[in-house]
């Protein structure tokens, strides 16, 4: 198996502190990768210096064979690295269906010359094309009835799920999930965790950060472990139960 | 209805006309797109003094008045170039403004934007006369023999005109995929960011269309009363329209328009007319007091508007439409709503 994503020797500084100090990772095509270890560990800073949120101060992430080191977001989104936030990233004003339609990319209607054309709307086949694919992955997801709920109103599970759904319609080649089950009731947790292991059975790769362990060892093929902004230690979680480095890390760190 | 009153409405009507050209710009850039462009103003007079200076043929040696250019361009010609030159300034502005800025920064910016051309153009008086403004300028199609309060009437309906045009091309922009982009940027930049959204176009789409929007607006008004002058669009004008747009209804085209009619007409016009009392000029004050404190208050208790942005609902089944999709060589006929559902 090859490799999707890989970064080398990344680092970023925030004033003093060295958030990200040397961390190169892996990602294989299809796999579905953990990424653990204590809070301030770096987990989320490096999430964002491979989706271009932020740009590392050295190192290089490649990403299905391109150099994508320093690209701003949207570039490396069009390329199909997609992530998902920690703390909801919903469009509040935005209904569900629309969150989910919005995302998804090459739209005609989104040039300017198309959405002000005198005449038929060009793209109006296209969007029905979106609504039926929207709704399919919402009636997946059993957030049909909650179609036009604005986001903003929903519950924090429910929103959870709607930046997954629409992360999804984004057409992604790999996601990047920052805690998908942060603040998510057990039921919903492993209803999230049904989903991805479906998406990953479908083919698609994934990077997630998780604290809940019992979830990393369910769903992730390897884990990798992070600490004071270097990787300690990746395996399966079998192997890394065994690791001392590991243990102390999350006991003392 | 007496001379003076016919006047007075058409004059109203004008007016009116114009702000709600100039809301609907702001409500695209502001409502839609999130900028809070506390300079919308230095647009308007830009589509003005593009207006006066096209229309008012070249300054004659030793007049009162100087300015650059000058040109006696027919009016439709001339409102077109308006449009453009305030566009190019947005493109300019909206650079400088839209980069590398967080949202609260950027009102920063365009206010000082708005501060910097007001005192640009009252010291550089070789631009646009300066201070004392430009005057004399000449009202489109004067010559069809129409009389004054007729003149006026035609003026009022010819804004009218104008703004039923403009809608057309404001209700596809704030109801297209790229006003809902738009809106996602406003809701949570990073999020569209990370879902493949160009930020800065998105943003830069929705200034300089707001800004030719601008531009328009301030060349109908100028060329109805005549002249122009920076004491004519302060910084706190602007404040007026992002007032009408706050009581009217952020994000609706319909609803901004109602607040144009409400803010800068109802209210300004009904208020000046109270008796004055305390010191000279009070009552002028007030009104700038009453119109923050509008704001304010429909912030705190109807944040939403009087007619709140529409939410977008799609049809519930495209599968279960009565009619089979239109063929797309003929395209879907007039009036057919597919997929969206009003």
């Amino acid at each position: 198996m090859t490799d999707l994503l890989s970064a080398t020797d990344v680092h970023r500084s925030f004033g003093g502190v060295a958030a990200v100090d040397g961390v190169s990772l892996a990602v294989e095509q299809g796999s579905l990768t953990g990424l653990i270890g204590p809070n301030g560990a770096g987990k989320t800073t490096m999430l964002g210096l491979i989706a271009g949120a932020l740009k590392p101060s050295a190192g290089s992430v490649v990403f299905d064979g391109h150099d994508v080191t320093g690209a701003g977001p949207t570039r490396i989104a069009r390329r199909g690295l997609i992530r998902t936030f920690q703390l909801s990233g919903e469009f509040a004003r935005l209904t569900v269906l629309e969150n989910l339609i919005v995302a998804a990319p090459s739209q005609n209607g989104e040039s300017i010359f198309k959405a002000l054309a005198l005449g038929g709307h060009s793209w109006r086949t296209q969007e029905r094309e979106l609504v039926r694919s929207a709704r399919e992955l919402l009636d997946r997801f059993e957030m049909r009835p909650k179609e036009d709920e604005y986001a903003g109103n929903l519950s924090g599970g429910q929103k959870r799920l709607i930046e997954i759904m629409r992360a999804l319609m984004a057409k992604p080649r790999m996601l990047l999930l920052d805690e998908p089950m942060a603040g998510v009731n057990p039921t919903l947790t492993r209803k999230i965790e049904t989903h991805l292991t479906q998406l990953r059975d479908d083919g698609l790769t994934m990077l997630m950060i998780e604290h809940e362990l019992g979830v990393v060892e369910r769903l992730c093929d390897r884990v990798i472990v992070m600490a004071l902004g270097k990787v300690i230690s990746e395996g399966t979680m079998a192997e890394l139960r065994g690791d001392r480095e590991v243990i102390d890390a999350y006991l003392v760190g | 209805m007496s001379a003076a009153w016919q006047f007075y409405f058409a004059t109203l009507i004008v007016y009116l006309g114009v702000d709600i050209l100039a809301v609907w710009g702001l409500n695209v850039q502001f409502g839609i797109a999130g900028i809070g462009n506390f300079a919308f103003i230095v647009f308007q007079a830009t589509g003005a003094y593009t207006m006066a200076v096209l229309t008012l043929g070249p300054p004659p040696v030793g007049s009162f008045q100087q300015y650059i250019g000058g040109a006696s361009l027919p009016f439709p010609l001339a409102l077109l170039a308006a449009g453009l030159v305030a566009g190019l300034l947005s493109v300019v502005i909206g650079l400088i403004g839209l980069r590398r800025v967080r949202a609260d920064y950027q009102a920063m910016v365009f206010l000082v934007v708005s501060l910097i051309a007001t005192s640009v153009v009252n010291n550089l008086t070789g631009l646009v006369n300066g201070p004392a403004g430009l005057s004399l300028i000449p009202k489109p199609f004067a010559g069809l023999g129409f009389g004054l309060v007729s003149y006026d009437w035609f003026y009022a309906g010819m804004t009218m005109g104008v703004c039923a045009i403009a809608y057309l091309f404001v209700r596809r922009l704030t109801r297209s995929p790229l006003g809902r982009a738009m809106r996602a940027a406003r809701d949570n930049e990073h999020a569209a960011a990370a879902v493949g959204k160009n930020i800065l176009g998105l943003r830069m789409t929705a200034f300089v269309f707001g800004g030719v929007l601008a531009g328009i607006s301030g060349a109908l008004l100028v060329a109805f009363i005549g002249a122009w002058a920076p004491g004519s669009w302060l910084y706190p004008e602007t404040f007026v329209f992002f007032t009408a747009i706050v009581v009217g209804g952020a994000g609706n085209d319909l609803g901004v328009a109602t607040g144009a009619l409400l803010v800068p007409i109802v209210f300004l016009e009904t208020t000046r007319y109270l008796p004055n009392f305390a010191a000279p000029g009070v009552v002028d004050a007030l009104q700038w007091v009453m119109v923050g404190l509008l704001s304010l208050a429909f912030l705190w208790f109807r944040p939403r508007g009087l007619i709140p942005e529409r939410r977008q609902r799609f049809k519930p089944d495209p599968a279960t439409q009565r009619r089979p999709a239109p063929v797309l060589a003929s395209g879907p006929a007039a009036g057919e709503k597919v997929g969206l559902d009003d």
